[in-house]
């Protein structure tokens, strides 16, 4: 599985910018995106600013305060974006890539577009092997959310930096403490 | 006339003709003088003609050619929404910038088909007057179009006019689905649609031409001549796409649309013995050669028409035969007066056969690559007197308003009493449950015939109803009132239907019933709740999919695909809430693959439509999509790229880029970027690979060329870097004509956009 995982100023600038694979199930930790899926990643990670929005806003799932972690909220083909959104309305989003065979029949992006043949292939996107919702995953992407949270409000908490005017993260401690998250728990 | 043609027409290649067309290098300062040497637009006008359907709106400069499109004759614009609209819109008012016209096409291919037979001398008049076709090719442009309104009364017996209504007029080999007889026409293309491959090559066609050889082909122009078409997302290709995917539905025991509802027997003034050459053709349909399949009811209406012909006939003669065929065969008689010579264009009153709007994609190619290969002048429309074109339109109104709508309605009256009404009461109920656990209740149908063991009336080895099954007189009183267009009753009738072919695991027609159950309730002019939607109708178009192609031996993605794209297009009729589904069930569309490349490319463009006219809420805008819409447009712009198809590519460039803002200014001056780095780099890579597609496509792209393509690249980059203002004309052609750049501030959409967008992203 590879994943991209972006924060969003509140005026939609990205701050940082990550990529990395999963590490479980002898992972090596490095991302593996087609050309295709590399390119379209921070198309996909932008338009699902509209969804997180319209789930940020509207009627609230949860009884009480409104939760951080807003689970898997968008999905283009086989892209599934998830989502936490920081009290100063810094979102954190991260999309994951299933491999191809964790989907069961992969037809990737544009795949075998062209053949007439029907929906045989690909229907079942998604609901084969890897789930998006299943308690596993969300888990553990809530607590890969979780760790990269603490650090994130290290970082803010820096008076020269103002997320609010776009200030990208650089700090090289940052991103090793997301890659070290994302070793833990993805 | 004109010198004689080649035995064998070789079809024509476009680049290569583009290339010898040019003749000095030094022309091609000005893309309009190019253009204009290009050698089948000037050589073959009427060519024009047969892709007008797209290229009135995909150009709309007229330049100095021999075809002027005229910006009056454009079908598919909002500020014009038709004339054939009536009181029956989408509740819920439309969105601002959506036009019904999908709707109304959705309705009008949904229209009775009436089967013609002629007898062989009145086949012989016919193209005595130059009609190959004989008797269906005159009747069948009239058909398609009826002059005045027409009268329905619906299950409630409230009366409505509509404007729109139409037949089609079918061959009797088109019903009984065997190729055409061959001594009649040679090589004639069949007139069923239904084929989803044949639907992209025709599109294709279309977007080659416009992509060549359409004047004037500078997009900005376009944007900004027309933003009102921009705006509403309406390609024209999209347009014809779905048209042809609806034109000539196959027959099929599935679905009765395509089943004959009126059946006219015509004969002539040239005949001997008229009224057994009519009894003989009714017999031959009944009993003989020309009978139709069994799961279609041989019972339709029959409508005897008399031609008498003007030149030759004695009008006393045909007039007392005339009254021996009513008194024969009742009141469904028509004495038709036709002239029998041919015309031509020169004659006084002579007028071109209008040209029919539901082709099948199979030949409307035809007629392409015959008009391609045809000669410089010779026109094929043929011409038919006034006088002609007036007895047709009186015979077409007469037949529809006086036998085929009543005949109808009393139909839909009679089903509606003797079968709907019992099932509908509670011992109807109980019938349909013991029919199931007992074999006490089997209907006498299927006991005449019994192939089946079950005591259902579907014969599942050949996958049909006996057409006198009650589930079959169902299914024709749903597809009746659909076709007459009161939706109440179909819906609750298929929704009957539903059940009982699930009963029978008539996968085939349960998907059918699904898919009109869907389409009826999205049509119906009351108001969805949201449960509605959510719960059954998203539930009948999902299993309607299922069932065509997944449930069943052999998967029929025809279908599906069309169940997709009529709830897409009804759907995103039905404003905010409802435009998140129209999007979903497009990329469903993608994901099944049930689209060559040219359809996945219209069904993303489609699909970033969608999404855009969803409008936010509040200054914030909350709950719009505009992100989402941009994405898919660069997806779009994607795919057209990867087709090679420079127009529509820069098109949905276009239409990204101002959904992200991107053509407005920031607050430094400079035109906004896109969040990231990457998203700009690779709409800049796009922009290029367009643009250099886009010389190419115009002949620069040939060996010898290289350089002058390079160096224009490296003067639009030049024009990319000092270009300050977004408003500005970017793409301008190297060395062009100047640009006008000054029609932007003018548009209301780019005056628009900017506030609204600066108010969220704030300093981006």
């Amino acid at each position: 599985m590879s994943y991209y995982f972006t924060i969003f100023s509140p005026t939609d600038t990205p701050l940082f910018t990550h990529e990395f694979g999963t590490s479980r199930s002898s992972g090596d930790g490095i991302a593996h995106f087609s050309p295709a899926d590399r390119h379209l990643a921070p198309f996909i990670l932008h338009s699902a600013l509209d969804i997180l929005e319209e789930v940020q806003w509207g009627p609230s799932s949860t009884a009480g305060s409104a939760p951080m972690y807003l689970k898997h909220i968008d999905k283009y083909a086989n892209n599934y974006v998830s989502c936490w959104i920081t009290g100063a309305n810094v979102r954190f989003l991260l999309l994951t890539r299933p491999r191809d065979e964790v989907l069961g029949s992969g037809g990737g992006l544009g795949g075998q577009r062209g053949s007439l043949a029907g929906g045989r292939l690909g229907v079942g996107g998604g609901s084969g092997v890897y789930r998006p919702d299943a308690p596993a995953t969300e888990e553990a992407v809530k607590n890969f959310f979780v760790d990269v949270y603490e650090s994130w409000v290290k970082t803010v908490m820096n008076p020269f930096f103002h997320a609010g005017n776009g200030h990208v993260v650089k700090s090289p401690v940052f991103r090793a403490r997301v890659a070290a998250a994302a070793k833990k728990y993805l | 006339m004109t010198p004689i043609q080649d035995a064998t027409p070789k079809p024509l290649k476009y680049p290569a003709d583009l290339d010898t067309s040019i003749v000095l290098p030094g022309q091609r300062a000005s893309p309009a003088s190019s253009l204009a040497s290009l050698p089948f637009r000037t050589s073959n006008p009427s060519l024009y003609k047969l892709f007008e359907s797209t290229v009135s709106t995909s150009t709309s400069r007229p330049s100095s050619g021999t075809a002027t499109p005229t910006s009056s004759g454009r079908p598919g614009s909002v500020l014009s929404p038709g004339s054939r609209q009536n009181g029956t819109g989408t509740p819920g008012s439309l969105p601002p910038g959506v036009s019904d016209e999908h709707r109304t096409l959705i309705q009008q291919a949904h229209a009775p088909h009436v089967v013609v037979v002629a007898d062989k001398d009145t086949e012989e008049l016919i193209r005595g007057k130059g009609l190959d076709g004989g008797l269906l090719q005159l009747l069948r442009p009239f058909g398609e179009a009826l002059s005045g309104k027409v009268t329905i009364r619906d299950s409630v017996g409230a009366s409505k006019s509509y404007e729109d209504f139409g037949v089609r007029f079918v061959g009797m080999d088109q019903v009984l689905g065997r190729p055409p007889t061959s001594e009649s026409a040679p090589l004639r293309p069949r007139p069923v649609g239904g084929d989803v491959a044949q639907v992209e090559e025709l599109v294709e066609r279309h977007l080659q031409y416009s992509e060549f050889s359409a004047p004037g082909s500078v997009p900005d122009n376009q944007n900004q001549d027309d933003p009102a078409a921009q705006e509403s997302g309406n390609s024209p290709f999209y347009t014809l796409y779905l048209r042809r995917l609806l034109s000539g539905l196959p027959m099929v025991p599935h679905e009765t649309f395509a089943h004959p509802v009126v059946g006219v027997i015509a004969t002539s003034s040239r005949s001997a013995t008229p009224v057994e050459e009519l009894r003989d053709l009714y017999n031959r349909q009944h009993q003989g050669d020309l009978q139709v399949p069994q799961w279609v009811d041989g019972l339709f209406l029959r409508y005897y028409v008399f031609i008498h012909e003007e030149e030759t006939g004695d009008i006393a003669k045909s007039n007392t035969t005339f009254d021996a065929m009513k008194r024969h065969f009742g009141l469904n008689c028509h004495l038709l007066r036709l002239k029998g010579q041919q015309c031509i264009s020169s004659d006084d009153d002579a007028v071109p056969l209008p040209k029919c709007e539901w082709l099948s994609a199979s030949e409307e190619l035809a007629e392409i690559q015959r008009q391609e290969s045809a000669d410089e002048f010779t026109d094929p429309t043929p011409y038919i007197p006034d006088s002609d074109v007036t007895a047709i339109k009186t015979f077409v109104r007469e037949l529809v308003a006086q036998s085929m709508v009543p005949h109808m309605e009393r139909n839909i009256h009679q089903w509606n009493e003797q079968i709907l009404a019992r099932r509908r009461g509670l011992s109807g109920r109980f019938m349909s449950l013991s029919k199931r656990w007992t074999t006490f209740g089997s209907s006498r149908s299927s006991s005449t015939y019994t192939i089946t063991s079950s005591n259902s009336n579907y014969d599942s080895t050949g996958g049909f109803y006996r057409p006198d099954a009650p589930e079959a007189l169902m299914r024709r009183l749903a597809d009746y009132c659909f076709m007459l267009r009161d939706t109440k009753l179909a819906l609750s009738t298929y929704e009957i239907l539903c059940t009982d072919y699930n009963n029978d695991k008539a996968w085939q027609h349960y998907a059918g019933a699904m898919e009109m159950a869907a389409l009826s309730a999205l049509l119906s002019p009351t108001a969805l709740t949201t449960k509605m939607r959510t719960e059954k109708i998203d539930e009948w178009i999902r299993s309607a999919t299922y069932s065509y192609t997944d449930r069943q031996r052999s998967a029929t993605p025809f279908y599906a695909l069309r169940t997709l794209a009529l709830s897409l297009e009804l759907l995103r009729l039905r404003g905010t809430p409802a435009t998140d589904d129209a999007a979903r069930w497009g990329s469903r569309i993608l994901e099944m693959n049930l689209v060559g490349p040219i359809g996945a490319a219209l069904i993303t463009e489609r699909i970033s439509a969608c999404f855009s006219i969803r409008p936010g809420l509040g200054v914030l805008k909350l709950g719009s999509r505009r992100r989402k819409a941009a994405f898919w447009a660069v997806l779009a712009a994607e795919e057209w790229r990867c087709q090679n198809k420079a127009l529509q590519a820069e098109k949905c460039l276009e239409a990204a880029l101002q959904l992200y803002g991107a053509r407005t200014e920031s607050l430094q001056g400079g035109p906004v970027r896109l969040p990231f780095d990457e998203m700009q780099h690779f709409v800049d890579e796009l922009r290029q690979q367009i643009l250099g597609l886009r010389l190419a496509n115009r002949g620069l792209g040939e060996d010898d060329e290289v350089e002058e393509m390079q160096q224009s690249l490296l003067v639009e980059e030049a024009t990319e870097t000092l270009d300050a203002s977004p408003r500005a004309h970017r793409r301008s052609l190297v060395g062009a004509v100047a640009p006008n750049i000054d029609t932007g501030p003018l548009s209301p959409t780019l005056e628009r956009m900017p506030e609204t967008d600066d108010l969220f992203e704030g300093a981006v």
